[in-house]
């Protein structure tokens, strides 16, 4: 049974759509990824799942009881982390973390144990003296995931726990996920950015304007794409007639000239990249540069809705 | 215990805002000390019982002679004949003559040795008297209405009553003052009825037993019994002394107004909390981890009662120590206190309710720039309400700082708990019902949906 079950979710606001239909589950010990540009809807289904909104139609199950009707049943093992901090900055890290694990029910040396054990998980032991409005953005973000952390829930929410920090923090908050979900915290992992889903998610859906347009394993989606592995090629001359002799190269779909560039695609070029410098030799031509670009999770968007991921 | 952590962090976070601080405490000790210093002036040399006797002006707004043969002809050929017969008339008229209104008020009242130890009278035409009100040379004018002569003579030997209306005026400068002449006024009208009644039961038995002539003939002998009354009045007096209702300095007046107004300030805090913790997505936060709105509600309610109470407590402190403010009997100040505090917090969470459910802070800045200042004016926390206009005077019970003030005064002025009950009743019953409206608005917004999450970033999906 999946340890979470969203079926045929609606929500509207006034007349805006937010969230059109979807359903999906996630199973115990993944990490799934919600991946879609801003105002695809994900932030809504989180709010639902997390029982802060009701929605205006479907259900939502954990572990087969309707969170809808009984949410106390899912607050408890859950975690939530919002995408802004949503912290108190004129208070210490440390006061923090004990606010949020008083709330959670925690108190005296349960909770002490706790804070220690989080602080490290988040690798701020040596800064929760300080005021967190003393805190660096990244900071500032690993407290907001430690704090959803205190009460060990089994599922974790987490709302782009990245936006706007520093690649260092960053990578350290990737790491932290991953390291969570090794000692069996369940993740929801909602983003925009996705190299970060495609790093940590062993199952994602891809949502645009409320609904999921595509889901499955990072290879089931990219399978979605074919023959769009591309080689760019920057040559110091360019003679139209290479581009028939490329095109004859076996596993070669399609050969153009874009700009002054050449763009070799097919389902695995990247795999006849020897012959393709072999005929561009012959054509006594000399390559500057050559850039091969592999389907991903940004193609598969960019194929299923004509846009970027980022628009 | 969720309750508890709420409260902590909440006066954490107050405590630690410079701004918060500044406003809420630093501000009204200034105020006070720089307010009461200021207008010293107008308190202490006009109120100060114990330097002179109050100065007061008499103005006379009848005609003696006139109203004495108005009085006579009645007696001679008008409806006093008819109704009491010639020979009683003709009875009354001799005594009448040796009834003098305007001495037994003047002489026998005013200038009696224990009234004149209070009082020091002139006899001045109106213009100037209130002349006279207006530049402080005296703390109340005294006016003896049109017909008093004619009106009393009939009141005093005739089964006749007519209305005898004496106004006092007051200065609000000298309220103190101005309050101690209207009780000798009242205790002066007070006895005169007496007499009155007493003598209109005396015309009633003679009549009842036939010896109508004889009642009046006793009449004399019922109006020697004024002097008596006049000694009854001293004991009212005496008694409106032995109440010891100290004078109102400008320390006091300001300590206490100021308690009164900055009180409110906590308000306009609490009323932004939920909204500024909804914003950040703490409330939210809260929500998910298990914490009921009610729960939340509490905690800010007694985050603002507390708040309330530690400005209350240190304005105290202060003008008790650094400006030697006697805020009387510690009892009745504490209930106050709480029952200020009690009434600000839920006004607080009222606040706090509208303006989160709301989702904008104008509920609250219209209250903190509108509201609070309209209270403060209305409660006299900046000049005394005697001083505004008769409308804004009437409104006054509007203001929960005017109420609060009232209060205190009354304590500092040596009142005791009962006075001030009905203070207290009206801010337990704000405070309660405030509270209660308060969780109506929340619970109004229904489940879960008012705890939405990430409004912003949703409402534009």
């Amino acid at each position: 049974m999946a340890l979470l079950k969203v079926v045929n979710l609606h929500k509207r606001f006034g007349g805006t759509k937010a969230v059109d239909g979807i359903s999906f589950e996630v199973d115990s010990g993944e990490v799934f990824g919600l991946l879609g540009p801003n105002g695809a809807g994900k932030s809504t289904t989180i709010s639902i799942i997390s029982t802060l909104i009701l929605p205006t139609d479907g259900e939502v199950y954990y572990k087969g009881v309707n969170i809808l009707k009984e949410p106390n049943s899912v607050r408890r093992n859950l975690g939530v982390v919002p995408q802004d901090i949503a912290l108190y900055p004129t208070l210490t890290g440390y006061e923090n973390l004990r606010f949020w694990g008083n709330m959670y029910g925690l108190k005296g040396a349960e909770l002490k144990k706790r804070i220690n054990e989080v602080s490290e998980i988040i690798g701020l032991n040596g800064r929760l003296k300080d005021r967190v409005d003393k805190y660096s953005g990244g900071m500032k973000r690993r407290l907001n995931i430690g704090a959803a952390l205190l009460h060990k829930p089994e599922l974790l929410i987490m709302d782009e726990p990245t936006a706007g920090i520093d690649p260092q923090s960053r990578n350290h908050i990737l790491d932290t996920v991953l390291d969570l979900n090794r000692q069996g915290v369940t993740i929801i992992y909602t983003s925009h950015y996705m190299e970060e889903v495609e790093y940590l998610c062993s199952r994602i859906c891809i949502m645009d304007q409320g609904r999921i347009i595509a889901s499955g394993t990072q290879e089931e989606l990219v399978g979605l794409v074919k023959g769009e592995t591309r080689i760019n090629l920057k040559l110091d001359r360019i003679d139209r007639d290479i581009l028939q002799s490329l095109e004859a190269i076996n596993g070669v779909a399609g050969a153009e000239l874009v700009q002054d560039e050449i763009a070799v695609s097919g389902e695995n070029v990247d795999m006849i990249l020897a012959d393709i410098i072999g005929i561009i030799a012959e054509h006594g031509m000399r390559i500057s540069s050559i850039d091969v670009s592999k389907p991903n999770l940004e193609s598969v968007f960019l194929h299923l809705t004509g846009k970027a991921l980022r628009d | 215990m969720k309750v508890i952590s709420i409260i902590k962090k909440d006066l954490k976070t107050i405590l630690s805002d410079k701004k918060a601080l500044a406003i809420i405490i630093v501000m009204p000790l200034l105020l006070m000390t720089i307010l009461s210093s200021a207008l010293r002036g107008a308190f202490a040399t006009g109120d100060d019982l114990n330097i002179a006797r109050i100065n007061i002006a008499v103005v006379k707004q009848y005609d003696k002679d006139g109203d004495s043969r108005r009085f006579d002809k009645a007696l001679r050929d008008g409806f006093l004949v008819k109704g009491i017969g010639e020979e009683a008339a003709a009875e009354l008229r001799v005594t009448g003559e040796d009834v003098d209104p305007e001495r037994i008020f003047l002489e026998d009242f005013l200038g009696s040795e224990d009234v004149a130890k209070i009082i020091a009278y002139r006899v001045e035409k109106e213009e100037t008297a209130v002349e006279w009100l207006t530049s402080g040379e005296v703390s109340a004018v005294v006016l003896l209405p049109e017909n008093f002569i004619y009106d009393m003579k009939i009141n005093l030997l005739t089964p006749f009553r007519n209305k005898t209306d004496i106004r006092v005026l007051t200065h609000p400068d000298r309220s103190v003052s101005g309050q101690i002449v209207r009780s000798i006024v009242e205790a002066y009208s007070d006895s005169m009825t007496s007499i009155i009644i007493g003598k209109n039961v005396l015309i009633e038995a003679a009549v009842r037993h036939n010896l109508t002539e004889d009642g009046f003939k006793g009449m004399k002998e019922a109006l020697d019994d004024i002097t008596e009354a006049m000694e009854e009045i001293r004991v009212k007096i005496d008694a409106v002394e032995a109440e010891g209702r100290k004078p109102i300095s400008s320390s006091d007046y300001y300590a206490a107004a100021m308690a009164a107004m900055f009180i409110l300030f906590a308000t306009g805090y609490g009323g932004r909390m939920l909204l500024e913790e909804k914003e950040n997505i703490t409330y939210q936060r809260m929500i998910i981890a298990g914490t009921s709105k009610l729960g939340i509600l509490a905690g800010k309610f007694a985050t603002v009662f507390l708040i309330a109470l530690l400005q209350i407590s240190i304005m105290i402190t202060f003008s008790r120590f650094v400006l030697k403010v006697q805020w009387g009997s510690a009892y009745p100040v504490v209930l106050i206190s709480l029952c200020a505090a009690f009434a600000i917090a839920g006004i607080g969470s009222m606040l706090a309710a509208a303006t989160c459910r709301a989702g904008n802070y104008k509920m609250a800045d219209i209250f903190e720039t509108i509201v609070l200042q309209a209270m403060a004016v209305l409660g006299g926390s900046f000049f005394p309400i005697d001083i505004l206009p008769s409308i804004m005077q009437r409104m006054s019970f509007l203001s929960i700082s005017g109420v609060v003030l009232k209060a205190y005064l009354k304590i500092m002025m040596g009142y005791g708990v009962q006075e001030i009950m009905s203070n207290i009743a009206a801010l337990a019953a704000i405070g309660f019902l405030t509270a209660v409206l308060s969780v109506l608005i929340l619970r109004e917004n229904g489940g879960m949906k008012d705890a939405q999450y990430n409004k912003a970033k949703t409402a534009g999906a």
